[in-house]
């Protein structure tokens, strides 16, 4: 009821902002997941923080279904004036190349880019195979009979079995599942051979040794994983395509006044470095970045044409 | 013993208790109004107890949680308009009871069934958790579609006058459950190009419109029959009425449990999967199935509560929600700082402890607002239709914008509301189209995975049924429930009753 009151609130005060005297009313975020949620309990702290700067409440509102395009379309929709915010993961990055929808990033301004996360290959406790070599051994002398689950189409597992295949020629069955919960239990139970997990999603089971993680996709260690090798240790080519991982990041529709999109950043950038929103961080393991403007521009554009390069050579994408 | 002094934190934290009641009472009336969910209700929460401590923040959700599932059967059995899809079953036999002015036995028969269902789930939590747990992990895709292959066949059990209308109303309902995003190749089904299409047809909205939307057209249409005098002298059911139906209690209990447990299927697939089930072993129910039989009730209210316990087994011992409300409650522990996962209950025991305390004292909730109510709800029947169909229409467009507040929900609502007015009228079974639209994702996308996980072969996937013991029991259950329901096997019946 709170939300759609204050939905209501804001239709009905809606008029057209100018920079000067921005924000003169509450803003909407809207969240392309679910509530509680990876990107939800990234962007409802940071959110929290920010307000105290721009001085009037951002409200969260969640918007899910069709991998965060509906969100995305909402906020298209809305009128460019900085009180509609999208709030979302890598996906929208996407959108066209899958044609889940003609919207990408591209039609969005970087408000601020929070971070990107690290991913690992995984298998569960009871696999034979004891490394990432191995699996890709196995899958070339049999191509097409190891299986890794993934989330669907466009999933993050999707992708990198894309990079993989990619760079070590290696064939799998890709078999969907509808969650990475999910996908990671095909994994636990035997259904599957691998899977390819975010650290903040598997490292329970890790800790519990229900979950084995083979190699990680970074270049530098990851501190909760000391003892986990980079994939870069067994197959030098991935260096090209990393860092590379699922980001997060608060968006305004292209058009938005570039003072409104300032004042945006501004109260952003103060939010993230505080002392409370690095814990969050490092609660979920998420590399910060803090961009803003060109940078974060030019990193979403650069992790795009990674992965589209990667998506096309392994012939995931025509 | 430790667990004791764990649970005893309800006692040296006795706000904690006012807390679960005031969720209970809360629950209970979010899950009668048809759209307005528990799922909601505890995602509201989440943002709301985001700076309160752990413990009053579980408590309270833990309240709404198992009041808005027995909330549900409120409004099914009153106004034939199931406030949850966990009681669409109920409204099949509690609306017809109601109409014989029985509805207050029938609330309080669902009060006390819930009671028993949570209690029976909690004792599964409490002491089979990790066996529960490692079925659950171990259910493998197949399984999955065996278990919905199961639900499908239950459009037998829906369809009341004619199983072919009730086919007829389960492809309507398949057929819409295709509409959306194929969520494994992520190509477009039914959707026109229009964005809003993509997530597909919610069957939270499907069921508002068909019970709800379609309930008020239909009396706004025929507004001269009058409200049916409800008779509120008998409510609490007696011991030896509970006891007699015990069996049955327990049976659904069990099928709410092991199905709430699956991560893939919850209290809404329990809760018609017991109905079924009661319809097929209770010899002579106390009138048939569909016009009023107690046994309608029982079923699927203790399987639907039990499906709260069993939800929570992967929730708390691998990290894996059950269902959708324990999705939520996991993002709700995770942001409060806690890790759930297969390590939580060794962490934090004292966690686990609380939320089977708050269980408890919820269910004992449940009763207390389950039995006070009845007789102000039953007021609710014999309001003007004038007054009351109007509601029940605003309701319905409140609950379906509520859901993803999406304005085209409210389109699809009066679709199906008028989809729903139409098969009333000609008599056709609706349930069976929310059954649909419920099973399709569940049985398609395992079909799909089972084939392609071996490697295409449609043989192959039959014979991986095999390989595991929970595929060949679940087997062997679907081949039973199939051959029963053939005509020469009842004629066998018929004939060996006969021969006694």
């Amino acid at each position: 009821m709170r939300k759609i009151l204050a939905l209501f609130l804001v239709v009905l005060f809606a008029f057209p902002a100018v920079a000067a005297d921005y924000p003169a009313q509450n803003i909407t975020g809207v969240v392309q997941w679910g509530a509680g949620g990876g990107t939800d309990s990234l962007m409802r702290p940071l959110s929290a923080l920010a307000e105290q700067s721009l001085g009037k409440s951002i409200i969260i509102q969640n918007m899910t279904g069709a991998t965060g395009s509906i969100a995305t379309q909402y906020v298209y929709d809305a009128p460019t004036d900085g009180y509609t915010l999208l709030m979302g993961a890598e996906n929208p990055a996407l959108y066209d190349i899958l044609e889940i929808s003609e919207l990408t990033y591209s039609n969005f301004d970087c408000v601020y880019l929070i971070g990107d996360e690290v991913v690992g290959i995984v298998v569960g406790k009871n696999s034979p195979y004891k490394s990432f070599t191995e699996i890709i051994d196995a899958a070339k002398k049999a191509p097409w009979t190891l299986k890794i689950s993934t989330t669907g189409t466009g999933g993050l597992p999707w992708e990198v079995g894309a990079f993989i295949t990619d760079i070590t020629g290696a064939m799998f069955l890709q078999i969907p599942y509808d969650s990475d919960a999910s996908a990671k239990t095909a994994v636990m139970n035997g259904e599957c051979d691998f899977t390819v997990c975010k650290i903040q999603s598997g490292i329970e089971d890790w800790k519990a040794g229900d979950l084995k993680f083979l190699c990680l996709l970074s270049t530098k260690k990851v501190d909760v994983m000391p003892d986990v090798p980079l994939v870069t240790a067994e197959y030098p080519d991935f260096a090209k395509y990393l860092p590379w991982g699922p980001f997060y990041g608060v968006f305004v529709k292209k058009g938005t006044d570039a003072g409104v999109i300032a004042k945006l950043s501004e109260a952003f950038t103060k939010a993230g470095p505080q002392e409370s929103y690095q814990k969050v961080l490092a609660n979920f393991n998420i590399n910060f970045l803090g961009y803003s403007g060109e940078e974060a521009a030019k990193y979403i554009s650069s992790w795009r044409e990674n992965t589209v390069n990667a998506l096309k050579n392994s012939g995931a994408l025509e | 013993m430790e667990a004791l002094s764990y649970m005893s934190v309800m006692l040296r934290e006795p706000w904690l208790i006012a807390l679960v009641a005031a969720g209970t009472c809360a629950g209970v009336y979010v899950g009668a109004i048809p759209g307005l969910s528990g799922t909601m209700a505890v995602s509201l929460l989440v943002s709301f107890t985001f700076g309160w401590e752990q413990h009053s923040a579980l408590a309270v959700m833990v309240g709404v949680y198992v009041g808005s599932v027995f909330g549900g059967s409120r409004s099914a059995i009153l106004l034939n308009i199931p406030g949850a899809p966990a009681a669409v079953a109920t409204a099949l036999d509690g609306y017809a009871l109601a109409k014989q002015g029985r509805a207050g036995e029938a609330m309080g028969l669902a009060t006390s069934q819930s009671v028993i269902g949570t209690l029976l789930g909690v004792l599964a939590l409490a002491t089979c958790a990790p066996l529960v747990a490692s079925i659950a992990r171990n259910f493998h895709s197949i399984d999955y579609l065996m278990l919905s292959l199961m639900g499908l066949m239950m459009v037998g059990s829906l369809s009341g006058r004619s199983v072919r209308f009730g086919l007829i109303a389960g492809c309507i309902g398949i057929f819409l459950g295709c509409v959306g995003v194929d969520g494994q190749t992520a190509i477009k089904r039914f959707t026109f190009n229009i964005v809003y299409l993509n997530s597909g047809v919610d069957y939270v909205v499907a069921m508002i419109g068909l019970f709800g939307a379609s309930e008020a057209l239909s009396q706004i249409t025929d507004m001269k029959a009058t409200p049916v005098k409800q008779k509120v002298d008998k409510i609490l059911p007696s011991w030896a009425e509970s006891l007699k139906y015990l069996g049955l209690t327990i049976k659904s209990s069990i099928i709410g449990v092991l199905v709430g447990a699956l991560p893939g299927a919850g209290g809404d697939i329990a809760a018609l999967l017991s109905y079924d089930q009661a319809k097929r072993s209770v010899r002579n129910p106390s009138a048939p199935f569909g016009k009023g039989a107690v046994e309608g009730i029982i079923a699927p209210e203790s399987a639907n509560n039990a499906a709260i316990g069993g939800a929570f087994i992967p929730m708390l011992t691998l990290g894996i929600p059950g269902d959708a409300v324990t999705a939520v409650l996991i993002s709700a522990l995770t942001i409060q700082g806690l890790r759930p996962g297969p390590n939580l209950i060794a962490q934090t025991p004292d966690l686990f402890w609380l939320i089977v305390a708050s269980l408890l004292v919820a269910s004992f909730f449940l009763l207390v607002f389950g039995l006070t109510g009845i007789k102000a709800f039953t007021k609710i029947v014999e309001v003007p239709k004038g007054i009351l169909m109007p509601t029940i229409l605003i309701l319905s467009v409140i609950g379906a914008y509520a859901i993803r507040n999406s304005v085209y929900d409210i389109l699809w609502m009066f679709g199906f509301g008028i989809i729903g007015y139409f098969l009333k009228r000609f008599n056709y079974p609706i349930a069976p189209i929310v059954l649909g639209v419920i099973l399709t994702r569940l049985c398609e996308e395992n079909y799909r995975r089972g084939v392609m996980l071996q490697g295409g072969s449609v043989m192959g996937m039959l014979g991986s049924i095999f390989t595991s013991y929970i595929s060949i029991a679940l087997f062997v259950l679907l081949v039973v429930l199939f051959v029963t329901q053939t005509e020469t096997y009842k004629h066998w019946q018929a004939k060996r009753r006969e021969g006694n």
